[in-house]
């Protein structure tokens, strides 16, 4: 399970009543950028990211919360409590106590958290009158026992308390990502909200009319005008469709978790092109259950016969739909190669695609 | 002055008093007043690089870069202010262009058409929206011939269009006002992948010789920047 880096600031947890926590902590979560590139908001005033990028590029877990306290600073945040564990669950846990829990002793720090921690108020309840107090005696209960007796609910909660599992269910808000969405798209201005062709002068009309002459010449699809929507990975959040379409599709409501911060790839294949990737072993890499590469890939295979040597990567950075079991598991990684290209590369289902060209 | 004071009898009878016309004012006013309505403004950084730090209409740029050394970057970067500034732009044979970091690059998607896969229509296609909009970023999908280059590049020159073109294995087979050849990049890393920054040769019709230059291409908010 993925070691987690959780940064809770108490201060912005609340609602104010002019909005402004909610602008902090969106640009606090811009300015955590630097340190990862995909930061996760669980809540507000509280957001993960993964310890492991960051620490290789650093040094120690030392240097990369020095960086994390120095960004808070710089965004006039009070003093956070940060937290470094294993897992969504035990990492909010850490951070609660501001505490970092040191390798090899993540599984006994989560053993020894009250079962209030992990449990709703009524399941902790039940737990309590068995005797059992803790998230470690919780873990010892067999799972087919667990299975038998109680909802699927706390089966999902005795699969965290086992460590098996990164996040406890309940521990994420999704409207705080609506929220943090529709704030992105309110500092855009009214003028924004208006959409495409909001008001129709001779400059645009003359636009139009030549895009017509486009669309007759090469169909529907041939005139594209483009808008974002909410999402991850910048191949998520690309909206292209034909220019006279009624209304540019948008989905603020998708959740978009921990989003890829610029710079971003220029071009972002719709038809996802496959590549492999090798290591110096010639053995393909892959990204494992934890999140972590088979090997440091030194050669990337386009296609056609033509490859390219990888002379720096960065990542894998897993998705979070990775880290909560949904089945789509994805993982993106940048790579630059030995022509000074940079690429965003995709591994999903065992295999590598370019997401992302930055030409 | 106000006209409602001036009786008729005072008007016919006293020229109103005013300084004498320099006879040079017109020449003074109008090249300046053109030079704004005949140009485009450029993002900051590009002001050193193109020469007059604006993109005049009517002129065709021409960007080469080797594949993914940044030639779409530097096309879409020149357009972004034009955009910015009200006006339209077309987007014509770039494959699968990246919305967040044309959003990034200064880009109003308001107004930017973008005609992905002209395929082999990528030259009608261009020149049907050289009609509507002020300026075009045209990446070839084949080596065009030079007749149909300069065919372009008069029609730019009537409409008072900027051109934009992008290519990759073939130089542009005609005059270009401007030429901007991607000579090197580097890339910027930490923990992540930071910014870029491009070596560029620039040469135009007016001077001999080249120029070179450093940007910063993207940077770390995906803009273009000073080095």
């Amino acid at each position: 399970m993925e070691r987690l880096v959780a940064v809770w600031l108490a201060d912005l947890e609340v609602e104010r009543v002019d909005g402004s926590s909610l602008r902090e902590f969106s640009s606090f979560l811009d300015a955590l950028g630097e340190l990862c590139p995909f930061v996760d908001p669980l809540r507000r005033g509280l957001c993960l990211f993964p310890m492991r990028a960051p620490r290789r590029f650093y040094g120690t877990e030392e240097a990369v919360l020095e960086r994390l306290y120095e960004i808070v600073e710089r965004c006039g945040l009070p003093s956070p409590r940060v937290g470094v564990a294993q897992g969504v669950f035990s990492a909010e846990a850490a951070a609660r106590r501001d505490r970092v829990v040191m390798l090899g002793e993540e599984d006994l720090f989560r053993y020894s958290l009250p079962i209030e921690e992990l449990a709703p108020k009524d399941v902790a309840a039940t737990l309590r009158r068995l005797g059992i107090s803790s998230v470690g005696r919780f873990a010892e209960l067999s799972e087919r026992r667990v299975a038998e007796r109680f909802s699927a609910l706390v089966v999902e909660l005795h699969r965290v308390a086992r460590g098996e599992q990164s996040e406890a269910p309940g521990q994420r808000d999704a409207s705080v990502l609506r929220a943090l969405g529709r704030e992105t798209r309110d500092t855009r201005g009214v003028d924004e909200q208006l959409g495409f062709f909001g008001h129709r002068g001779a400059r645009e009309q003359r636009a139009l009319a030549a895009a017509w002459r486009v669309r007759s010449r090469l169909g529907e699809a041939g005139v594209l005008v483009a808008s974002l929507r909410a999402g991850r990975a910048p191949e998520d959040r690309d909206v292209l469709v034909p220019f006279d379409a009624p209304e540019p599709r948008r989905s603020p409501e998708a959740p978009w978790p921990g989003r890829l911060g610029s710079p971003t790839p220029v071009r972002t294949p719709r038809q996802p092109l496959p590549v492999s990737l090798t290591d110096s072993t010639a053995t393909p890499v892959t990204v494992g259950v934890r999140g972590f590469l088979s090997g440091d890939p030194v050669r990337l295979d386009l296609g056609r016969g033509s490859w390219r040597e990888v002379t720096w990567y960065a990542g894998p950075w897993p998705s979070v739909e990775e880290w909560w079991g949904v089945p789509r598991r994805r993982a993106h990684l940048q790579v630059v190669t030995d022509r000074a290209e940079a690429y965003l590369l995709r591994a999903e289902g065992e295999r590598w695609w370019i997401a992302g060209v930055y030409d | 002055m106000s006209g409602c004071g001036y009786s008729y009898e005072r008007m016919f009878a006293f020229s109103p008093p005013r300084p004498p016309v320099p006879t040079d004012l017109a020449a003074k006013i109008r090249p300046t007043l053109l030079a704004r309505s005949r140009t485009l403004g450029l993002e900051g950084p590009w002001s050193g690089v193109i020469p007059g730090g604006r993109l005049r209409r009517g002129t065709t740029i021409a960007v080469h870069a080797e594949s993914a050394q940044g030639g779409v970057s530097v096309a879409l970067s020149l357009a972004a202010a034009a955009t910015a500034e009200g006006l339209w732009a077309g987007v014509v044979g770039v494959r699968d262009p990246g919305v967040v970091a044309m959003v990034d690059l200064g880009l109003d998607l308001r107004r930017v058409l973008f005609v992905p896969s002209p395929a082999a229509a990528w030259a009608e296609s261009a020149a049907d929206l050289l009609e509507g909009v002020d300026v075009l970023v045209v990446q070839p999908p084949l080596n065009p011939s030079s007749t149909l280059a300069r065919r372009l590049s008069s029609r730019v020159r009537e409409r008072g269009v900027v051109l934009i073109v992008v290519t990759r294995q073939f130089v542009w087979p005609a005059p270009v006002e401007v030429g901007l050849r991607v000579e090197g990049s580097q890339w910027e890393t930490s923990s992540r992948l930071v910014s870029r920054v491009l070596r560029l040769n620039v040469s135009t019709r007016e001077r001999a010789g080249t120029s070179c230059h450093e940007l910063v291409l993207p940077d770390p908010h995906g803009r273009v920047a000073s080095r």
